[in-house]
């Protein structure tokens, strides 16, 4: 990653390029920080985890989640359109005997619309490289220790799908509240670099 | 259009190194992995990033176990793969080559 | 083709480092690539693929030297200049 020393050229350069393309009428004044702050403000992990703790209280949206996840976020209130084109969410649930990783091998590819943007280490050659050959190194070093015996299967988003992993509901969380079950999910959690 | 391969079925990966943008990842190239689920359909994107238009196939979720794609490891990987990059492989591990 | 974006399973890579508490954009400048980028594929100047593409076919000493957003905005400029909505030198400013 470029330091604040070598990218101010590039912040120079893209500050040129947006205004040419204003220019040509290419893009409309302003269409960028209204974008920037349509993108901040839609997006965010909060809604993942409403997503995971609605799932462990109500076993019928389980299911339906693990069915057709596109269908099942409406009932939240959720969707996976707004974008260019919707795109079919893929939701991969952990279990006492296994344990789903996602990645991007080829680039980055994530549910930004629903969860915002990826983590920088989710776009690294250092995790695209190593997680599908060895996921349990990989989830030791995020401190995710695996028993032996737990099945890992890491979904690799080469194609349109996105993914969301619906980690394991915590030992020692009984009648807490659908917002207390939300606020234990964590991003890593739901890429499943984390056990929440 | 009918998607050529179902739940089950197991399919052998492309070895080919295509002519340009691809989608299916070096490590799965020449792979035998089962078909988890029809993941949807969508124009293929190798023809996609030349700009051209074209009809949409299906793409599936095919499951390698790790030792097929590195020759170790007891994890397995799933992969998003249209059915361009597939040719099917029966039972007994005789496919077309 | 073998591209150097095609790192899965690639050996020799380091361990993962995690920055806590990372903010959404390193900059401002990489929110505004962002921002472009979505507007240009709004407009149908490329599609998804076509950008794709254009940062795997950056040379591989550039790509793997440049962060993430550098090989968003190399791409950009890339596809600006080749669909005729400018020229290398009108890009470069």
């Amino acid at each position: 990653m470029s330091g604040d020393h070598s990218s101010a050229p590039v912040a120079a350069q893209v500050r040129h390029v947006e205004a040419l393309l204003e220019e040509r009428g290419v893009l409309d004044a302003g269409e960028i920080d209204r974008r920037i702050e349509a993108f901040l403000a839609g997006g965010s992990p909060l809604n993942g985890a409403r997503i995971v703790a609605r799932a462990w209280l109500d076993p019928g949206f389980r299911g339906r989640l693990l069915t057709d996840a596109n269908t099942a976020l409406e009932e939240l209130g959720l969707s996976m359109g707004g974008g260019l084109q919707e795109q079919r969410l893929k939701v991969v649930a952990n279990t006492d005997d296994e344990h789903n990783v996602v990645v991007c091998t080829l680039c980055s590819c994530y549910p930004i619309a629903l969860l915002g943007p990826s983590p920088s280490w989710y776009k690294s050659e250092a995790y695209r490289s190593r997680v599908v050959r060895e996921p349990r190194g990989v989830l030791r070093e995020f401190g995710l220790e695996l028993p032996a015996s737990t099945r890992i299967t890491v979904w690799d988003a080469s194609a349109e799908s996105r993914y969301l992993v619906l980690p394991r509901r915590p030992e020692g969380t009984a009648g807490r509240t659908e917002e207390e079950l939300a606020g234990l999910v964590t991003r890593n959690g739901l890429i499943g670099t984390a056990a929440v | 259009m009918t998607d050529r391969f179902a739940p089950g079925d197991l399919v052998r990966t492309s070895s080919r190194d295509p002519a340009g943008h691809s989608r299916l990842p070096r490590y799965a190239r020449g792979a035998v992995g089962e078909v988890v689920e029809v993941a949807g359909h969508h124009p293929l994107a190798d023809e996609r990033a030349r700009g051209r238009t074209a009809p949409p196939q299906a793409v599936y979720h095919v499951r390698f176990p790790a030792a097929e794609l590195f020759g170790e490891g007891d994890h397995a990987v799933t992969v998003e793969l249209w059915e361009s990059y597939l040719e099917p492989v029966d039972r007994r591990g005789k496919g077309r080559p | 083709m073998s591209r150097i974006n095609d790192v899965g399973g690639m050996q020799g890579f380091p361990a993962v480092v995690e920055e806590p508490d990372e903010p959404p954009f390193h900059s401002d400048w990489e929110a505004h690539v962002f921002a472009l980028n979505g507007a240009l594929l709004r407009r149908g100047v490329y599609n998804l693929d076509e950008f794709r593409d254009a940062i795997e076919r950056m040379p591989p000493e550039a790509y793997l030297a440049a962060s993430y957003y550098e090989r968003w905005f190399a791409a950009i400029t890339t596809l600006l200049a080749e669909k005729g909505i400018a020229t290398a030198e009108e890009l470069a400013g």
